[in-house]
C-alpha cells in the first residue's frame, strides 16, 4: 500500500517494520508494517481488539514487540527504549481514558508537562519564569480552561480531563503526537473544536489519531491518508473515502456499523 | 507552585521553634523542667525526625518503606561506634586491668584483644559523624538502585525493605559482626571530652535534636514546594503516568528514598547518646511500622502530622507501658486499625478536610474538590485496554 | 607404636586360636573365669578371657561385665581358715543384705555355691576386707571381643549395626571368625554389608599383602566412609612395591567421590526439607497474597493461631489444660490418653487448625480487608494493628512462654539410605507439603469453588457480570488461605516450641517465597521455596555460618528480581499496571 515514490523523498518520521507482540498467546499485533511522513495527520481505525491502543503502547515503549523494528525519525529504535526516553525524543501521547494528575492543579499538570529538562537536580532549582507562565495561560487559553487553573485536575469533568491532556500535549511540543480516542466523552461542539485544534497542528507537528466517531474522522482525515488495523496488521490504508468504499473494510469494520 | 511558605506559617514555625530550642532548654537549666522530661522530649524530637522521613517517602511518594528504622538504627549504630571507643579505656575491663588496649567492653567480653580494623577510624568524631550519613546514604543508594531499576514497586517495594531489614538486623545479631551482637552498644561515658550523661550535655543534645527537627522540616517544607516535589507527588499519584511525562520516576524515587535513608540516620545518630542504649532490636519491621504509625495518625502527606504523630503516639506509649503494659499493643494495635480504616489522612489531614469542608459549606459555591476528587480518582491510571 | 600393632595381634590371634580350640567344651565357662580371675599372670588373663570367644553362654557376658565394673573380688584365704590353705585364692561376688558389721554373704564364680569353711559354714566377708579383681587394657580389650560376639546376636539389628561397625573400626582379627560366622546367618541386608565392611577393615591388618589390597579394594567399591581412617594409615604405613599404596588411594579416592555424593544428597535432602518447611508456610500467602493480592501482615499469626489449637487439642487428648487469660479462669479436662491414642491427637488437630484459622481470617476479611482491597497499603498497615492485637492476645492466654507441643512417637528416628541420614520428621515434613500442594491445587482446580476463586481473581468485573457472587469468593478464599496457613501452624509445632512470636519468624521469607515465585502462580511459589531452601541449605554448608547464608539469600533474592521483576513466572497480561 505504500506509494513508492515516498520511499525516496525524505526519512520517515516513523517506519515500524514486522511488529509482532503477543499476550498470553493472543495475537495483539501480527506483523505489522506501518510508515509515516514528517508532518503528516494519520488516522487509524479499526474495530474493537485490532490493535490500535497495543500499537501505541510499543511506539511510547510501554511494552516491547516480540519481534520487528520501529524506528523514529530514521534513527532511533523505540523498541528498545523505555518510556521516558522515547518521550525526551519528542513523542507524546494521549490515553484512551483521561490520564491527568488528579492531585495536581490544572496548573501544575501543564508545568509537568512543560517542554525542558527532566532532571533531578534541575527540577530541584527550577523557578517558572514568566514566558513559562505566558505560554501555561496561552495553553489554558486554547484548552478553555483559564477559569479553572487552580482547580485540582480531579475535580474536573471527563471531557475537560480530555483537553486538559490534550493541554499537555501542546505544551510538551511534541514532534509525533498520538492521540488514543480524543473525542470520547466530548460534546458534539467540543468534538469539533478538538478536529480543528489537531488541523491546526498538522504540519508543524506529525500527529496519529484514533478514532471510532466517523463525523469526527471525516472532519481531520479528509483528503488525508486512514489506516485501517484488523486482527493486529494493516488491511488497508488510503483516503478516507477510498477506505469507506473498500470492501474487506466495509466487511470487518463498517459492515458491523452499517448492520445497525 | 505555590510560594513556599505562608505568613502565619512562618510565625506559627518561628514560635515554635523558640520555645522548643530556647524556652525548654532554659527552663531545665533553670530547673523548672526536670532532667527527666527534657530527655523524654529529646527522643520524642529524635522520632519526630524519623517519622518526618518515612513521610516524606510513604505520604509523598507513595513507597512504603518498611526500612527507616534500619537508617535510623545505622546512624546510631555509627555513632555508638565512636561512644563506645571513647568509653572502652573506662569500662569494667579496663578497670580492672584485663583490657590494656581500651576496647569496648562487649569485645573483651567476646575475648577480642585487638581492635577490628574496620573500627579504628572511629576513634575520630568526625569520621564517625561522616559514617553516620555515608553507610545509610550508600546502603539506600545501592538498594534503592537495584529496586527502582527493576520498578519495584507498592507492596513489593515494602517486602523487600523488609527483607533488608530483616538481614540487616540478622547481621547486627551476630556476634561475628563485632557490633555488640544482642546488647548493641551501651554505656557511654564521653562525647567530645563531657560527660554525656550530664545534664548539660543532654540539653545540647535535646537542642541539637531540635535544630535537627527544624532543619529538616525546612528542607522538606522547601523540597516539597519545588517542581521536584511535583515530580514526587505525581510519582505517588499515577507512576506510570509520570514515565509519559518524560520523568525517569526511577531516579526521583532513588533521590527521595537516600535524602530520607540520610534523614532517618540523623535522628538516629542523635537519638542514641540521648536514650544510652543502641542495639538490634531497634532495627526491626515493627519498630519502621511504629513510625508508619505515627505518621499515619498524625497525617501523611503533611509535614506537620508526622511531628503530631510522633509525639502523640510516644506520649501515649510513655503513659500505657507505665499504667497498663499488658494493653500497649492492644491500644498500638487498634489506633493503627481504627485510623487506616477511619481517619485516613490523619488528624491533621482530618482537620484539615473538616476546614476546608466548613470553608466550602460557608461560600455554599463550588463543588467541592475533594469530593469529587475521589469519585473520578479510578480513572487515574492509564487505561488497561 | 603403630608398627609393633600388627605383629602383637598376629601372635595373639594365633594364641587365641589355638587355646580357643583346645579349651572349648573342655571347661564351663564358669571355671575358665574364676581361673583367669586369680591367674596372676596378666597374659595368660588375656588368653583365658579370649578362649572364651564364640561361646553364646549369657553367663559369660555377665560375669566378664561384673568383673569390668569391679564387682568380682579375690578372696584370699586368712591363716587358719578351716578347709583353706594360707593364702588361697578365690573368686567370689558379694550378695546379700549387709548385716550389723556391714558384712555380706559370699558366693564362689567357679561353682556359684556359697563360699563355706571347711566345717560347712557361710563365710561372711567385709567389702572393704576385700581387693577387685582388676582389669588392664589388654584384658579389657579381650573381654570386648567377646562381650562383641555377644552383641553381634542381639534381637534388634539396629544394636547389631553398632557392634558390627565398631568391630571394623576397632579392627580386631580375633572377631573374624564371628563376624564370618554371623554373615552366614545374618539375616538383615544392612547389617550383612556393614559385617562385610568390617570383615574388609580387618583384613586390612592382614599380613598378606593379596588379601589387604582385596580388602582394600572392596571397601572402595563399597565406598565405606568409616574405613578412610584405617586406609589413610595403610598408606602411611605401607611397604613399597606390594601394590597396598596404590589400591588404598584408589579405594580412598572413590571414597571420597562417594562422600561428595552423600553430602550432596544429604544437603539436597535438608534443602528440601528445608523448602518444604518454607513451601507450608507461604502456601497460604499464596492465596492470600498471590491471588487475591491482599498484604496480610497477620498472616504469621494465623499460622500461630493454628499452632496453639494444636497445642490446645494435645492437651485436651493429654492431661487437660488451665488458662487464665485476663484474670479469668478456664480449666479444659484432659482425656488423658496414651499411646497410639495420644498420637492420634495430630489427626483430629489438623483439621481444627485449619478451621480455627480460617474463621479468625474471615473474621478479619468482613471486619477490616473488605474495605481495603483497592489499598493494599493501607491493608498491609491495618492488618498489622491486628497481627499486634493478636501476638498481645496469645500472650494474654498463653503467657508470654513458649509452649511445648507433644510429637507423635513416630516422628523421632532416622532412615538411612546409601549413608544418607534422613530423619522420619524431614521426611514427614517434605510429605506434608507435597499433601498441601497437591489438596490445594485439587481444590483450586477441580472443585466449583476453585473455578470461581479463579475466575474472580483473573476478571472481577467480569466474574461480577456473570453473575458470581464476587465478594461471597472474595471472603471463601481468604478463609481458604488462612484456614492453610493454620495447618502451617500445627506442621510447625511438630517441629519446634510454640509460642506467641513464632509467626514472625517466617512472615518475612514467606513474603519473599511469594514474590520470587511470581504473585499469582501456585507452581512458582512451589518451585522458589524449594529452590531457596536447597540454597540455603548449601550455602550453610559451604559457609558454615547460617546468619551469612540467609543474609546471601535475601541479597541472591534481590538480585534475582532484577533479571525476573515479576518472579519465576510471570502472569502476563495486557494490563500493566498489574
Amino acid at each position: 500500500m505504500i506509494i513508492e515514490s515516498q520511499l525516496k523523498q525524505r526519512p520517515f518520521i516513523l517506519a515500524a517494520e514486522g511488529v509482532n507482540k503477543s499476550f498470553a498467546g493472543f495475537q495483539a499485533i501480527r506483523d505489522l508494517s506501518f510508515y509515516m511522513d514528517e508532518g503528516e495527520l494519520r488516522t487509524v481505525i479499526g474495530p474493537n481488539g485490532a490493535g490500535k491502543t497495543t500499537f501505541l503502547d510499543l511506539i511510547t515503549g510501554r511494552t516491547k514487540p516480540d519481534t520487528g523494528t520501529i524506528e523514529f525519525d530514521a534513527k532511533h529504535e523505540l523498541s528498545r527504549m523505555n518510556e521516558y526516553e522515547i518521550y525526551r525524543l519528542g513523542i507524546g501521547r494521549k490515553f484512551q481514558t483521561p490520564t491527568v494528575y488528579t492531585d495536581h492543579t490544572v496548573f501544575e499538570n501543564l508545568l509537568m508537562s512543560l517542554e525542558g529538562s527532566r532532571g533531578v537536580f534541575a527540577s530541584l532549582f527550577s523557578k517558572v519564569n514568566g514566558q513559562q507562565k505566558d505560554r501555561i495561560h496561552d495553553i489554558l487559553k486554547t484548552i478553555n480552561l483559564s477559569e479553572k487553573a487552580e482547580w485540582k485536575a480531579g475535580a474536573l469533568a471527563h471531557g475537560q480531563k480530555q483537553w486538559l491532556e490534550i493541554g499537555m500535549l501542546l505544551a510538551q511540543n511534541a514532534r509525533l503526537l498520538l492521540v488514543d480516542e480524543p473525542a470520547a466523552g466530548m460534546t458534539d461542539e467540543e468534538t469539533h473544536r478538538t478536529g480543528e485544534l489537531l488541523l491546526s497542528l498538522a504540519g508543524k507537528h506529525s500527529i496519529i489519531v484514533i478514532e471510532h466517531d466517523m463525523v469526527f474522522i471525516r472532519q481531520i482525515a479528509a483528503g488525508r491518508k486512514v489506516t485501517v488495523l484488523h486482527q493486529g496488521s494493516v488491511l488497508c490504508e488510503g483516503a478516507v473515502e477510498a477506505v469507506q468504499s473498500n470492501e474487506k473494510v466495509i466487511e470487518v469494520y463498517l459492515g458491523r456499523k452499517h448492520a445497525h | 507552585m505555590k510560594r513556599a511558605i505562608s505568613r502565619t506559617e512562618f510565625l506559627f514555625i518561628a514560635i515554635t521553634a523558640f520555645i522548643v530550642i530556647v524556652l525548654l532548654p532554659a527552663l531545665n537549666a533553670e530547673g523548672i523542667i526536670s532532667n527527666f522530661h527534657l530527655n523524654l522530649w529529646g527522643k520524642y524530637l529524635c522520632y519526630s525526625v524519623l517519622a518526618i522521613s518515612v513521610d516524606l517517602l510513604w505520604g509523598y511518594t507513595g513507597l512504603l518503606s518498611l526500612g527507616q528504622a534500619l537508617f535510623f538504627s545505622l546512624g546510631g549504630y555509627m555513632f555508638g561506634m565512636y561512644l563506645m571507643l571513647v568509653a572502652g579505656p573506662f569500662g569494667q575491663f579496663a578497670q580492672s586491668g584485663q583490657n590494656p588496649n581500651g576496647l569496648p567492653d562487649f569485645m573483651v567480653f567476646l575475648g577480642h584483644t585487638v581492635l577490628p580494623s574496620f573500627w579504628r577510624p572511629f576513634a575520630s568524631f568526625s569520621f564517625s559523624t561522616l559514617m553516620v550519613v555515608a553507610l545509610p546514604g550508600l546502603l539506600a543508594l545501592g538498594f534503592g538502585y537495584l529496586a527502582f531499576r527493576s520498578r519495584i514497586k507498592g507492596v513489593y517495594f515494602s517486602i523487600l525493605t523488609q527483607a533488608l531489614t530483616y538481614g540487616a538486623a540478622l547481621m547486627f545479631f551476630s556476634n561475628d559482626t563485632v557490633m555488640g551482637g544482642n546488647n548493641g552498644f551501651t554505656d557511654f561515658r564521653y562525647i567530645l571530652g563531657v560527660d554525656v550523661r550530664s545534664a548539660s550535655t543532654q540539653r545540647w543534645l535535646f537542642i541539637a535534636s531540635a535544630v535537627l527537627l527544624l532543619g529538616v522540616y525546612m528542607l522538606c517544607k522547601w523540597l516539597t514546594g519545588t517542581k521536584f516535589g511535583l515530580v514526587q507527588r505525581a510519582v505517588r499519584d499515577s507512576e506510570t503516568r509520570v514515565l509519559f511525562s518524560g520523568y525517569a520516576a526511577a531516579n526521583y524515587k532513588l533521590f527521595v528514598f537516600v535524602l530520607s535513608s540520610l534523614i532517618a540516620a540523623l535522628g538516629g545518630a542523635l537519638y542514641v547518646p540521648q536514650v544510652g542504649i543502641i542495639n538490634p532490636s531497634e532495627m526491626t519491621t515493627e519498630k519502621s511500622l511504629e513510625a508508619v504509625v505515627w505518621c499515619a495518625v498524625g497525617g501523611r502527606g503533611t509535614l506537620v502530622g508526622p511531628i503530631v504523630g510522633a509525639i502523640g503516639v510516644n506520649a501515649l506509649k510513655s503513659w500505657a507501658t507505665r499504667n497498663c503494659p499488658d494493653y500497649w499493643s492492644f491500644i498500638l494495635g487498634t489506633i493503627f486499625i481504627l485510623m487506616v480504616l477511619f481517619v485516613p489522612k490523619g488528624i491533621v489531614g482530618g482537620i484539615n478536610d473538616c476546614s476546608a469542608w466548613f470553608t466550602k459549606w460557608k461560600k455554599g459555591r463550588e463543588p467541592d474538590s475533594t469530593i469529587l476528587e475521589e469519585i473520578t480518582e479510578p480513572a487515574a491510571s492509564p487505561s488497561q485496554s | 607404636m603403630p608398627r609393633h600393632r600388627p605383629i602383637f595381634w598376629q601372635l595373639l590371634a594365633c594364641i587365641l586360636f589355638l587355646s580357643g580350640m583346645t579349651l572349648q567344651g573342655a571347661e564351663p565357662p564358669r571355671a575358665v573365669i574364676a581361673k583367669a580371675l586369680i591367674t596372676e599372670d596378666a597374659e595368660e588373663q588375656s588368653k583365658l578371657v579370649a578362649s572364651l570367644a564364640g561361646n553364646t553362654d549369657p553367663l559369660i557376658r555377665d560375669l566378664l561385665t561384673a568383673w569390668k565394673e569391679g564387682t568380682l573380688f579375690i578372696f584370699e584365704a586368712p591363716a587358719g581358715l578351716a578347709g583353706f590353705t594360707e593364702g588361697e585364692k578365690l573368686a567370689v561376688t558379694l550378695t546379700g543384705e549387709k548385716d550389723g558389721e556391714e558384712k555380706q554373704g559370699a558366693l564362689r564364680v567357679d561353682t556359684a555355691e556359697v563360699l563355706k569353711d571347711g566345717e560347712g559354714k557361710a563365710i561372711r566377708l567385709l567389702e572393704s576386707d576385700l581387693s577387685a579383681a582388676e582389669t588392664d587394657s589388654n584384658l579389657r580389650v579381650a573381654m570386648k571381643g567377646v562381650l562383641d560376639v555377644f552383641a553381634l546376636s542381639a534381637a534388634d539389628s539396629v544394636s547389631r549395626l553398632k557392634v558390627v561397625t565398631q568391630i571394623g573400626l576397632d579392627q580386631d582379627p580375633g572377631l573374624l571368625a564371628a563376624l564370618r560366622a554371623r554373615e552366614k546367618i545374618e539375616p538383615d541386608a544392612g547389617v550383612r554389608r556393614a559385617i562385610r565392611q568390617s570383615l574388609a577393615q580387618i583384613e586390612l591388618k592382614n599380613e598378606d599383602a593379596a588379601i589387604r589390597i582385596g580388602a582394600v579394594k572392596e571397601l572402595g567399591a563399597m565406598g565405606s566412609i568409616s574405613s578412610q581412617d584405617a586406609l589413610k594409615e595403610l598408606v602411611r604405613n605401607a611397604t613399597a612395591g606390594d601394590g597396598t599404596e596404590v589400591a588404598a588411594t584408589a579405594a580412598l579416592k572413590a571414597i571420597a567421590t562417594h562422600v561428595k555424593w552423600v553430602n550432596f544428597y544429604g544437603t539436597f535432602f535438608r534443602g528440601l526439607s528445608g523448602g518444604s518447611v518454607l513451601l507450608v508456610v507461604a502456601i497460604g500467602l499464596a492465596i492470600t497474597f498471590g491471588l487475591m493480592g491482599v498484604i496480610n501482615m497477620a498472616h504469621g499469626e494465623l499460622i500461630v493461631v493454628g499452632a496453639y489449637t494444636t497445642y490446645v487439642v494435645q492437651c485436651v487428648f493429654g492431661p487437660g489444660l488451665a488458662l487464665s487469660p485476663f484474670g479469668m479462669k478456664i480449666a479444659l479436662p484432659g482425656l488423658n490418653a496414651t499411646g497410639a491414642a495420644l498420637d492420634s491427637y495430630f489427626l483430629v488437630a489438623l483439621p481444627l487448625s485449619f478451621l480455627m484459622a480460617a474463621a479468625v481470617g474471615l473474621a478479619l476479611e468482613r471486619g477490616i480487608i473488605r474495605f481495603l482491597y483497592r489499598r493494599p497499603l493501607e491493608s498491609l498497615l491495618a492488618t498489622w494493628g491486628v497481627s499486634l492485637v493478636l501476638q498481645q492476645l496469645f500472650r494474654s492466654v498463653f503467657g508470654s512462654n513458649n509452649v511445648q507441643v507433644y510429637s507423635p512417637s513416630w516422628l523421632s528416628g532416622n532412615w538411612t539410605v546409601f549413608d544418607v541420614i534422613l530423619g522420619w520428621n524431614r521426611v514427614f515434613v517434605i510429605g506434608f507439603a507435597i499433601l498441601i500442594i497437591m489438596g490445594t491445587w485439587a481444590i483450586l482446580n477441580k472443585t466449583p469453588l476453585g473455578l470461581l476463586i479463579r475466575a474472580v481473581m483473573q476478571n472481577r468485573a467480569m466474574a461480577s457480570c456473570v453473575g458470581v457472587r464476587t465478594e461471597r469468593v472474595n471472603m471463601l478464599t481468604f478463609g481458604f488461605g488462612s484456614g492453610l496457613a493454620g495447618l502451617a501452624g500445627a506442621f510447625l509445632s511438630q517441629l519446634g516450641n510454640v509460642g506467641p512470636l513464632l509467626g514472625q519468624d517466617y512472615i518475612v521469607s514467606a513474603f519473599m517465597t511469594v514474590v520470587v515465585g511470581g504473585v499469582g502462580s501456585l507452581a512458582g511459589t512451589v518451585i522458589s521455596a524449594l529452590g531457596i531452601g536447597v540454597v540455603d541449605q548449601s550455602l550453610q554448608q559451604i559457609l558454615l555460618n547460617p546468619v551469612l547464608g540467609k543474609i546471601l539469600v535475601l541479597a541472591g533474592i534481590i538480585l534475582f528480581l532484577q533479571w525476573r521483576p515479576a518472579g519465576i513466572f510471570v502472569t502476563k497480561s495486557r494490563s500493566l499496571e498489574g
